[in-house]
């Protein structure tokens, strides 16, 4: 396979990145929250990739995770609360030769964004999401998000909340089109960093739920897996997952699964006591949708104006004993 | 043996060496076919691949469609089950059989008109068809039109691509220019501002003070002039291409050239229609780079000015010259030293070879030709060959258009079964017994396969390729009317029985002369040459009555058998069909030490008393560094490693490692020994030691 002569001169033009490229502004989060791993691993995947800077986009909507395009050095949409989901489909839907990377958190995705999370999965746009599940709104100084464990005592749910909390993988794997979902936390970094790479790799709507510590406002949740890695289960494939010895060593609940079971994904997604992490369900034959209605074709005034003028044309009443044809 | 048996068996010895028939053979002057073709009498009452439906504007896979196919789909959708779907499905199976009748009566057209004239009453049914498009049987001009079609096809999809392409850079231009625009001095005239506005609120402005405000600063053209000759000379050469229509939707301007004509008859013709426009295709590619270039804010004069100066036909890669059409050569079988010389130059081509001869009775020493010319354009490694019989390019279509899809060369190889005037088959059967036969074995020779020979070769798709000759069951009645089935080879022998012209090599046995000392073709092949001499070989046929006969066959038509079965070999061996082995089963013992091996320690962990962190396990959460910068510090992997244990006390060491939530420093000793507190730093440390 010989290249195109305007891809090797396009190629020879560009420089190699650095990780501190892509590093924006420092990191207003607390010492120890999981989103400064996130970003780690997502920097980390934009310099493995070389991606380039002026064709990454993250889009983001409110919360302590949504302030992650400040962090990076690629362009970025602070968006409104909720609108993460729409605001990156229409750029992807103007300009799908980008990268676009959505960061929302648990209420952002799973609240006041939902109705957008469930149609995002539907139309299956080539999208990297990324759900900082951190099971409550930190920004807002602790208050129940819809991840929030039954019980917890907040500013909103002063009683305890009194609803079992959503699983925002169950959901997803139960939407018509889901086509990869996984689940990653922040304390595995490699993994962390693995999946977030098959997730941008796969091409259309990867949804990764991360799950991630806040020592803020839900100090010791997590500390149960943390102190016990037998409580991880590591989902493993040769199309999937697959872990370096050393991780191996340390995470011993291993489980080979087939990315391409989606019932079994969705029996995972369930299980309660064990978070299992890895590649739940990978499907890369589901159509995306900016490919199904060809978006990003340019559109020439003179070629829109001619298809206007075919469609008007059907409606014109022609004068007697003149030929359409002709006319 | 009898004097009589004995006398008859000579008769028949002398026939195979001399062709002279005597005694009581008789010779072959009625027509006859092989006996594995007597059940196929009237093709139109078959439902079988043909005809096709050349499907109209189609751009992908489904470019040729089988009547049949369609047939079935439209019953599954449309005939319920009970009896109203019963009489549906009767009327649309009567309708399909009408339909083979009306084509090979000569009707021609689509498949809407055809099916308006086989059943009117059937009307509303057509339109549960999903397709439409002209009908092609499978007759002499098949190749042509099926291969033409489909090169269409992927010429459509070339385009699409093409115009997409030239769109997206014909429009970042003229944005860049239309910028500029903008923001130069024209631009910022009233008029210029004015056009700018919509109509609905333009009288709520004053676009005189509007200019003169904005118009203050406005350069007067932002772009180099270079760059802005550049641009235009690009955008020019995009728009006024040749190459392929123009896109659905817009019109050729009465100024621009026609498209130019990528469909020709001759080797030589193509090749100077290539030279002709090669320095059309040169400037479009340079055309294209300078506008990827422009379009990306990434050409550098100082940098491609040269390389573009210089730029020339040398400069092209085969990438570049895939993105235009294709040349579509179509010749017969007796142009071979041109279709390899065209071959070998590594132009985009897709030559078709149709061949209408195989055996030409008075040649057998050259026999075969055309199977030796897809063979030999293998040995060019880069070129694509593909060979089939007319009667099996429906069922290779996909690898047909891989073929028209590849980048490079293609030979296309069709034995198209109608140059035998003297046969009574028709162009169907003749081409699928050469297939079956042998004579005119269907390959793929793809360079994009794989990485070696085996991978890239394959005769999967003769029947049976594993055997030298495929069999099928032969069923019939004895002379008692007692029903019999035996396996029956379909050989090169059988091909040749097809057509009269081979007559002479056959002589008929009588049914009360028939002896073991005769025995089928594949049998004798077999036979060791000593044994052979004592054996005579025959073939099944049957009459224009279904009689079954045996022929046997002379020595000059079993040698061009024997050399077809060597061929046939030489091919299944290129694509090392017998070759192909399993792999060996592991060792187990050897498994086995390997399990055994223990897994290499990668974590080093540092002595014990320096303080070290599992910097693979960070997660990056700025409690460390938060607490000390200098002793801990990032790696590029943006995880935590202790930069400097003496940057820091080891107070700040053991809250570090209390604080960190994946555990992963470990504070080790402490180094100044006169540190204070050190008894109850040393107790909080053990528990990350």
């Amino acid at each position: 396979m010989t290249p195109l002569l305007s891809q090797c001169l396009l190629h020879m033009g560009e420089d190699h990145h650095s990780l501190e490229d892509y590093e924006g502004g420092v990191p207003r989060w607390c010492n120890g929250c999981g989103d400064n791993a996130i970003l780690a691993a997502v920097q980390r995947l934009c310099r493995g990739e070389d991606l380039s800077l002026e064709h990454t986009v993250f889009v983001s909507g409110i919360g302590c995770s949504s302030r992650f395009p400040h962090y990076m050095g690629t362009y970025g949409f602070h968006g409104i609360h909720g609108r993460a989901f729409p605001i990156a489909e229409g750029i992807k839907m103007a300009r799908p030769d980008l990268n676009v990377f959505v960061n929302t958190g648990d209420g952002d995705c799973c609240s006041i964004g939902a109705a957008h999370w469930i149609h995002a999965v539907r139309y299956n746009m080539n999208l990297t999401v990324l759900l900082h599940d951190n099971f409550v709104y930190g920004l807002t100084k602790k208050q129940a998000s819809p991840t929030s464990p039954k019980g917890l005592r907040s500013n909103t749910t002063p009683r305890g909340s009194y609803l079992d909390p959503l699983n925002p993988l169950s959901v997803t794997l139960g939407v018509q089109s889901a086509s990869f979902v996984a689940q990653a936390v922040d304390w595995i970094p490699q993994v962390l960093y693995d999946i977030i790479a098959a997730a941008h790799r796969h091409r259309g709507f990867s949804f990764v739920r991360v799950i991630q510590r806040c020592p803020e406002f839900m100090p010791g949740m997590l500390d149960p897996w943390l102190q016990d890695p037998s409580k991880t289960l590591l989902l493993t494939h040769e199309n999937g997952l697959q872990l370096a010895p050393e991780l191996s060593r340390i995470y011993t609940n291993h489980r080979e699964h087939d990315p391409l079971d989606i019932d079994a994904a969705r029996r995972l997604a369930c299980s309660d006591d064990e978070i299992p992490v890895g590649i739940l369900y990978c499907n890369p034959e589901v159509p995306c949708y900016e490919e199904l209605r060809g978006a990003g074709q340019a559109r020439p005034a003179d070629r829109i104006r001619a298809s206007l003028e075919a469609e008007l044309d059907k409606f014109t009443v022609w004068p007697a004993g003149v030929e359409r044809a002709a006319a | 043996m009898t004097m009589e048996q004995t006398g008859e068996f000579q008769g028949q010895i002398a026939f195979h060496l001399t062709g002279a028939p005597g005694g009581h053979l008789e010779p072959v002057d009625a027509p006859v076919r092989p006996a594995l073709l007597a059940p196929y009498r009237d093709l139109a009452a078959l439902r079988y691949d043909y005809p096709v439906v050349l499907v109209e504007d189609s751009t992908d896979d489904a470019c040729v469609c089988s009547l049949t196919a369609l047939v079935d789909d439209l019953l599954r959708d449309s005939a319920p089950r009970g009896t109203e779907g019963e009489r549906v499905r009767r009327a649309v199976l009567r309708a399909e059989r009408e339909i083979r009748r009306l084509l090979a009566a000569g009707a021609r057209g689509t498949l809407s008109d055809l099916w308006a004239r086989a059943a009117p009453h059937l009307a509303e049914e057509v339109d549960h068809l999903k397709v439409d498009g002209v009908l092609a049987d499978c007759d002499h001009e098949l190749p042509r039109r099926v291969i033409d079609h489909a090169w269409r096809s992927v010429q459509r999809q070339k385009a699409w691509r093409f115009h997409a392409d030239v769109d997206r850079l014909v429009q970042a231009l003229s944005d860049v220019l239309r910028a500029a625009f903008i923001h130069s001095e024209p631009g910022r005239r009233p008029e210029s501002l004015e056009a700018a506005f919509g109509s609905l609120h333009r009288d709520q402005f004053d676009f005189e003070m509007m200019s003169r405000l904005l118009g203050r600063s406005a350069p007067r053209d932002e772009l180099p002039a270079d760059r802005r000759e550049r641009i235009e000379w690009a955008l020019e050469v995009l728009r006024r291409q040749r190459f392929f229509d123009p896109p659905h939707g817009a019109e050729l301007a009465q100024s621009a050239a026609p498209p130019f004509e990528y469909r020709f008859s001759s080797c030589a013709d193509a090749i100077e229609a290539f030279r002709e426009r090669l320095p059309n295709v040169v400037e479009f590619v340079k055309a294209m780079s300078i506008a990827e270039l422009e379009a990306e804010g990434r050409y550098v004069s100082s940098q491609h000015d040269a390389f573009f100066q210089s730029f020339d036909e040398n400069s092209l890669s085969r990438d570049d010259l895939a993105r235009f059409p294709d040349y579509l050569v179509s010749v017969h079988g007796d142009e071979s030293g041109a279709v390899i010389d065209l071959l070998s130059s590594g132009l985009p081509v897709k030559v078709l070879v149709e061949t209408e001869e195989l055996l030409a009775p008075e040649h057998f020493g050259v026999h075969l030709r055309s199977t030796q010319l897809a063979s030999t354009v293998i040995g060019l490694m880069d070129v694509f060959a593909f060979q089939a019989t007319s009667s099996s390019l429906y069922q290779l279509r996909e690898r047909l258009l891989a073929g028209l899809r590849y980048t490079g060369p293609t030979l296309l190889s069709v034995f198209s079964g109608t140059a035998a005037p003297s046969s009574d088959l028709p162009p169907y059967l003749l081409s699928a017994a050469a297939l079956e036969g042998r004579a005119f074995p269907a390959f793929t020779y793809d360079p994009t396969a794989g990485p070696d020979l085996a991978s890239r070769f394959s005769v999967d798709e003769n029947p049976q390729p594993e055997l030298d000759w495929p069999l099928a069951p032969l069923e019939y009645a004895d002379a008692s009317l007692q029903r019999v089935v035996e396996e029956v080879p379909f050989t090169l022998v059988d091909f040749a029985a097809c057509d009269r012209r081979y007559a002479r090599h056959f002589a008929r046995i009588s049914r009360e002369h028939w002896s073991d000392e005769t025995v089928p073709v594949d049998e004798w092949l077999a036979l060791h040459p000593a044994e052979a001499e004592t054996r005579v070989p025959h073939v099944l046929v049957v009459d224009e009555t279904d009689r079954l006969e045996r022929l046997i066959v002379d020595a000059r038509l079993m040698h061009a058998a024997r050399r077809c079965r060597e061929l046939w070999h030489g091919l299944q061996e290129l694509g090392l069909a017998h070759l192909r082995v399993e792999p060996a089963p592991v060792d187990e013992a050897v498994g086995e030490s390997v399990a055994e091996e223990p897994e290499a320690e990668v974590v080093v962990q540092a002595a014990a008393d320096d303080p070290w962190i599992e910097t693979p396990r960070c997660s990056t959460c700025n409690e460390c560094t938060g607490i000390n910068d200098r002793m801990f510090a990032y790696n590029d992997n943006k995880q935590a490693y202790i930069k400097d244990p003496d940057a820091g006390s080891f107070r700040e060491l053991v809250e570090a490692a209390e604080s960190c939530q994946v555990a992963v420093i470990h504070p080790g000793r402490p180094r100044n020994p006169h540190e204070p507190g050190l008894e109850d730093l040393i107790e909080r440390a053990k528990a990350f030691q």
